[in-house]
């Protein structure tokens, strides 16, 4: 009977499990005006970490309300808000052509910018010139005023939204790229041009910004003059900038309406500005 | 040099000189460069980490995005993915090397198509486990992201692992065993119990180890079936971020999230070490409690 004594902590811990998954809890009964229940958000990483943080937030304002917060990219944010996998979708761009069927409501604004390595003597690059890099056109740095080295190109994966926004400002199509390095989040992408001198990429300026402000060896590139910035997002003076959108299939109800009310509210500009993006005009 | 290599004198005498030296060199650069890549890894993840690693790093729930305070639900989310994960694959899995290696036919037709099936599953990548995972768990059974999701996509991912390691560990215990026990008039089964499972426990426990190890350092396809919540969870339905997600997460997604990344690093690699040790003696302990010490 030895064995008993042995396996008692694993089967102990089996029953644990399976009794704690007995005891989901079906929604406590709490005020009948406070909305109850539980919401999924799937889609873009950029939004995620946000959204996360204000559904915190909202849950600690009402108690008995769970929102889960998902990542996946905007895609799937689409595809999931239609198929109904998902309450609410994240994407992070406008809504295209054919996607229309669904309601965006915009939580923040964010920029794309086009970044070197802080060694890189390159100080400035024209549209043209960015889009001779990108097509393989121009591949040493010589071409463009910097030193005899060879161009790292580092893109985006395919249907990543800053990808999309980066293509169409500069007219690109995405297919017609060629990248050396391709990265999937923003933080990836600041730390293959923060590893290599002769890199250059393009991230969320949020990110970026972060990154030069705490001492990562990378710089922003100024677009048509104006300067990469936080602040020139929020004016709207800079070129290369996006929604941060929940997206939902019919108009929202219920929790779903109070959550897109409250992610677009002053309540959570504190938040938004914490996670470097810029809050919507009221 | 070749030519004199030949003749014996010279044959005798290169052993111990330039040859040897060369082969004793070989191996020590062998040794340094695959125990130093380690210790350099190691070392990295120690040093950025451990000025992270409190008490309360471990207690507290993460803020603004993981940048700052804990990592206490992720770590129970892990736990509970390993776990379910843990719970579903050890007896599915035993039970099939037992009867992969003890009741079936080595030239049989099932058993060629199981271990064919098994080598097939163990090189899929893991990215493919968690789309079918999403698929299969999250939405064709009704799951969602959940916990209990995470861990049985986990559990596909192990089996293979699992039972092949396993069953080649009863395959190395002698006939002779079976025929004394036989001989002996001992049940099948007590003979499975008392004798086989404990022979084969060395094989059973490799199959452990590498399984919580590739169980407990998943990220590709824990992401779309337990999820990215990281709060703390009340039950397997809820969804859960893994240790290994929140770490990927800080490290390639969230600006400044580099120094917890370290830190959970550091705590992911801890585990994995403590529970290493734990099942090793634990396995040990039963090893020992059966009749037959072998």
């Amino acid at each position: 009977m030895t064995y008993l004594r042995t396996l008692t902590p694993l089967f102990l811990a089996i029953s644990c499990l399976s009794l704690h998954s007995c005891t989901k809890p079906s929604n406590s009964t709490g005020a009948t005006d406070q909305p109850q229940g539980k919401i999924v958000l799937t889609g873009s990483s950029t939004i995620a970490p946000l959204t996360a943080e204000i559904a915190k937030r909202y849950e600690a304002e009402h108690r008995g309300v769970r929102i889960d917060v998902q990542s996946g990219g905007s895609s799937r944010g689409i595809a999931d808000a239609r198929q109904g996998t998902a309450d609410i979708g994240m994407v992070s761009r406008s809504l295209k052509d054919n996607e229309k069927d669904l309601q965006a409501f915009t939580v923040a604004n964010d920029g794309v910018s086009v970044i070197l390595h802080k060694d890189n003597p390159v100080r400035q690059l024209s549209d043209q010139q960015i889009v001779d890099i990108y097509t393989k056109k121009i591949t040493n740095w010589r071409a463009v005023d910097g030193q005899d080295a060879p161009i790292t190109v580092v893109n985006k994966a395919e249907g990543r939204s800053t990808l999309e926004l980066f293509a169409q400002y500069f007219k690109l199509e995405p297919k017609t790229i060629q990248a050396d390095v391709v990265i999937g989040d923003n933080e990836q992408g600041i730390k293959t041009v923060a590893g290599n001198p002769n890199a250059i990429g393009y991230v969320s300026i949020g990110s970026a910004e972060y990154g030069t402000t705490h001492g990562t060896p990378i710089k922003l590139l100024p677009v048509k003059g104006v300067e990469a910035s936080i602040n020139n997002v929020a004016n709207g003076k800079f070129p290369i900038s996006r929604p941060l959108n929940l997206v939902t299939k019919t108009a929202p109800t219920g929790l779903q309406k109070e959550f897109i009310e409250f992610a677009r509210s002053p309540k959570v500009k504190d938040i938004v500005q914490q996670q470097y993006f810029v809050p919507p005009s009221q | 040099m070749t030519r004199k290599m030949t003749t014996p004198q010279a044959f005798r005498a290169l052993p111990f000189r330039s040859s040897e030296g060369i082969a004793t060199l070989g191996i020590w650069a062998v040794v340094v460069l695959v125990s130093g890549t380690l210790f350099w890894l190691l070392a990295d993840i120690f040093w950025h980490g451990i000025g992270q690693v409190s008490w309360n790093f471990l207690t507290t729930e993460p803020l603004n995005a993981g940048r700052e305070g804990g990592i206490a639900p992720i770590l129970v989310s892990t736990g509970l993915i390993v776990g379910v994960c843990m719970a579903v694959s050890i007896p599915l899995g035993v039970g099939t090397a037992i009867l992969l290696a003890e009741f079936t036919a080595n030239e049989s037709w099932l058993g060629r198509f199981v271990r064919l099936s098994l080598d097939t599953l163990a090189g899929v990548p893991s990215i493919v486990f968690g789309l079918f995972g999403n698929a299969f768990f999250c939405k064709t059974l009704g799951f969602g992201f959940s916990i209990l999701s995470g861990g049985l996509t986990l559990a596909c991912m192990v089996l293979p692992i699992l039972i092949r390691s396993t069953q080649e560990g009863l395959r190395a215990v002698p006939e002779d065993y079976r025929r004394s026990a036989a001989a002996l008039g001992i049940t099948r089964t007590a003979t499975l119990w008392e004798l086989l499972l404990p022979a084969a426990m060395p094989g059973l426990m490799v199959g452990l180890l590498l399984g919580i190890g590739r169980a407990i350092s998943e990220t590709a396809a824990l992401i779309f079936t337990s999820g990215y919540v990281d709060r703390m969870p009340e039950s397997i339905w809820d969804s859960g971020r893994a240790l290994s997600v929140h770490i990927f997460d800080l490290a390639m997604n969230i600006s400044g999230g580099e120094s917890n990344a370290y830190g959970s690093a550091l705590i992911l690699v801890t585990t994995l070490v403590m529970i290493n040790s734990t099942v090793s003696w634990l396995a040990e302990r039963f090893r020992k409690s059966r009749i037959l010490v072998v």
